[in-house]
């Protein structure tokens, strides 16, 4: 029996198609959800800070995106492990907390070398975290091989008033 | 018989409608009545019930206050799925309206330089196709539209407020492509060449601004300008030229063809299976061959546009172009590396059949298993991602998230290079064809193989040392090592093609090519090769579109329907795959009412 040409071409493109939606459905399958609100109180811990600006930072903040945590090698952006020890050292004049603040608030005002500028502005749509949601980031960051000074009471932008909240800046390397 | 029965019928009929009589008599006979009352105008208690209920709903009706729609629901598939289909059959019918008449004037304005009538009624026979689809690009246009007003009604509000100045001209230029399309195709032969030219030039600009003007609304939802931090609109000019306006302008345009030239390539291989003569099964073989000619010229810079759009892309914002190529959308890139790997193989296969065509081919036939291999490979490169899928045995027996060797084949630096080698290999492949059945004959024969030769090999080389390179370099001097992969690749095929054309100048023909002497698996090849690029439209189409992810407009309006999360790659291509069969009935349609014309018309016998 001599199969149609409009049936042969109609059963290739459908082959094709199905073909094609197959190795669709092989790769991960990952719903991806509009990020989650991280519930903030006034009155919370230092530690209860620093867990929810964990969560922050994987979830609404998608830092981790594009940094890394405790990775070697040529990276995009600074890997963030050890960065509460690091942070008070990288620009004269500013403490950790200050330096941390500055990142996230105004992060083209210092680019760490070797890398290219392209950090957005976190408290500014798309991200637009609030003003506590960078408190408790930036306790997550401070605890990260350093000391937790930072609090809900913290006033961290602009700069200069950031100085309340500053500590002693702690000793650790100097390179990313 | 007959008559009982028509008498038990009416009688039947008869019981039934005394009994629906009586039951309504009934009904209404059991119907409150009030009780009967003195001369007093007092209501009765259920009439005075209904009479303030009516009074209640007056009072509200009056009292309702405006509220702004923000969404409707579409049934059962929903808003997004429904927008989503409607947009993409918009899309494609409009991407092949603008790719036909770009190459058909092309290649009219060839037969109009060397006096070749084959010329012309192949782009003759190319805008056939544009009419019909014209008027279903203008139909599913409208349906978008009303779609997107109806179902999503304060972000089209949004989008008038930001874009109205350009609605008025992209109306008129829109009649302008309707005059110049349908003066283009019905004065075929009509006007004098140079004016019948024109009309086409006129064509491709007015169809290149629509889709100018069309490409700032959609990317300025991904990337916009031009407004202030709440989102009012500054600037128009800044709004439409954003980030990505000029790169997916470029991108789209080349695209485009190389779309345009797959679908038309698909009508001449569905003219060419139903050929009842040897004289069609010629014309549309080299039909088929030239539209693939045009689909893989535009094919080979695509990539190349794709970097631009992708480094305007991360210019914009690092964590979007992260996001692409390292996020939720980064396994779809391995499904595009499996569209573009069966691009690749179906055009080089499609070549090296061609071969057949030509009379004393056969002397090239020892380097297409070379040609293979060097496509599989870079196939297999292209499709290894950079992390796996693993239970956590298998991670722990990894080392990691990503094969130890293989995992290397995953990063940019392999991929590019991977690409680079396919679009190389895949111009070799064409190169053979065009010199099968000619030897040339100019004196410096040997030194001008020996110089393509070599500018081939160094262009390899330099693609295969600096994607190496991008291993042990910072991030980024890795980005930039990009450009010169695509420079080399690029200047070595304007040189070997500038080569070729001077030795071949004067070439000895060893014998001739014989259209139509091809096997018929090549026009399938053709089919699949159009089916696998409108798959691959609609995929990197939702990845344009979906990079937004939870913002109808990136940073500036937050969508905030039942469908704002990012749906899962498998439940995409489903999508994109309902899209493309429906997007193939209908050119099917299309190809159908093209071919008409060549049917006889049916002789009317006279009424006696």
């Amino acid at each position: 029996m001599r199969v149609p040409v409009t049936l042969k071409i109609l059963a290739l493109t459908v082959t094709t198609t199905a073909f094609y939606t197959i190795v669709g459905q092989l790769v991960p399958q990952k719903e991806v959800l509009p990020p989650k609100e991280t519930a903030l109180k006034k009155e919370m811990t230092q530690a209860e800070m620093v867990k929810a600006g964990k969560d922050i930072m994987e979830g609404k903040g998608i830092c981790f995106t594009c940094h890394t945590l405790g990775k070697q090698g040529a990276l995009r952006f600074p890997d963030l492990a050890g960065i509460g020890a690091r942070a008070g050292q990288r620009v004269a004049g500013l403490s950790d907390v200050q330096y941390l603040a500055q990142s996230i608030y105004d992060p083209n005002a210092f680019i760490v070398p070797g890398f290219n500028p392209g950090m957005p502005v976190i408290n500014k749509p798309p991200i637009g975290l609030t003003d506590d949601e960078i408190k408790a980031v930036v306790a997550y960051l401070q605890s990260l091989g350093g000391q937790v000074t930072v609090t809900m009471d913290s006033k961290l932008w602009p700069l200069d008033q950031a100085k309340a909240a500053t500590a002693v800046p702690t000793k650790g390397p100097a390179t990313p | 018989m007959k008559g009982r029965l028509a008498l038990a019928s009416i009688v039947v009929v008869a019981i039934a409608f005394g009994a629906t009589f009586g039951l309504v008599r009934f009904l209404l006979g059991r119907e409150y009545h009030p009780p009967l009352r003195s001369a007093t105008e007092e209501p009765a208690p259920r009439q005075q019930a209904l009479r303030d209920e009516a009074a209640a709903q007056a009072k509200a009706d009056r009292e309702k206050p405006y509220q702004e729609e923000t969404y409707r629901r579409f049934p059962v598939v929903g808003s997004r799925v429904a927008v989503w289909v409607i947009a993409q059959l918009h899309l494609l019918f409009a991407a092949f309206v603008l790719a036909v008449p770009i190459f058909a004037l092309i290649i009219e304005f060839i037969g109009w330089l060397n006096g070749d009538s084959r010329y012309d009624r192949l782009a003759h026979e190319f805008t056939r196709l544009l009419s019909v689809s014209f008027s279903l690009t203008a139909t599913f246009g409208a349906f978008l539209l009303f779609m997107l007003v109806v179902l999503y009604p304060k972000f089209m509000n949004y989008l008038t407020h930001v874009f109205s100045p350009t609605f008025a001209p992209y109306v008129l230029l829109f009649f302008a492509e309707a005059f110049f399309l349908y003066t283009y195709y019905y004065g075929w032969g009509k006007f004098p060449p140079v004016v019948h030219l024109l009309l086409g030039l006129g064509l491709n600009i007015v169809g290149t601004g629509i889709m100018m003007i069309a490409n700032a609304w959609l990317t300025f939802m991904m990337t916009p300008a031009g407004i202030s931090e709440s989102g009012a609109v500054i600037s128009t000019w800044q709004a439409v030229h954003n980030y990505t306006w000029m790169p997916i302008n470029i991108h789209r345009l080349i695209a485009n063809v190389a779309f345009g030239g797959s679908v038309a390539a698909a009508y001449a291989a569905f003219k060419f299976l139903g050929a009842k003569t040897d004289e069609e099964r010629a014309h549309y073989d080299w039909m088929g061959y030239i539209g693939n000619f045009v689909a893989i010229c535009a094919f080979l810079p695509l990539p190349f546009a794709g970097y631009y759009l992708a480094s305007e892309i991360y210019a914009y914002s690092q964590a979007l172009g992260i996001q692409m190529m390292g996020g939720a959308f980064s396994w779809l890139f391995i499904i595009q590396a499996v569209l573009i790997g069966n691009l690749f193989l179906g055009a080089n296969y499609y070549l090296w059949l061609g071969m057949g065509r030509v009379d004393a081919a056969n002397r090239f036939q020892g380097y297409i298993k070379y040609l293979l291999i060097a496509v599989a490979l870079c196939f297999a490169v292209w499709a290894t991602p950079r992390s796996i899928i693993a239970t956590v045995s298998e991670t722990r027996a990894m080392g990691g998230a990503s094969h130890p060797q293989l995992g290397y084949l995953g990063v940019m630096s392999a991929k590019n290079t991977a690409v680079n080698i396919l679009i190389l290999t895949t111009y070799v492949s064409f190169l053979l064809y065009r010199r099968s059945g000619r030897i040339p004959t100019v004196s410096w024969a040997r030194l001008g193989n020996a110089l393509q030769v070599a500018i081939s090999g160094l262009a390899a080389t330099v693609v295969i040392f600096l994607g190496v390179l991008g291993y042990f370099v910072e991030a980024r001097v890795r980005i930039g090592l990009s450009v010169p992969q695509v420079g080399s690749v690029l200047f070595a095929m304007v040189a070997v093609t500038a080569i070729d054309v001077l030795m071949y100048r004067r070439a000895k023909s060893l014998g001739e090519t014989h259209w139509g002497r091809i096997h018929p698996v090549s026009q399938y090849v053709l089919i699949f090769l159009a089916v696998t690029f409108t798959w691959m439209m609609g995929l990197m189409g939702y990845v344009r579109s979906g990079l937004r992810q939870h913002w109808h407009v990136y940073g500036v309006m937050r969508d905030t329907s039942v469908d704002a999360f990012t749906p899962t790659l498998g439940f995409a291509t489903r999508v994109v795959s309902a899209t493309v069969l429906a997007f193939f009935l209908l050119i099917g349609f299309v190809f159908w009412l093209a071919s008409l014309s060549d049917r006889p018309a049916r002789v009317h016998e006279p009424a006696p």
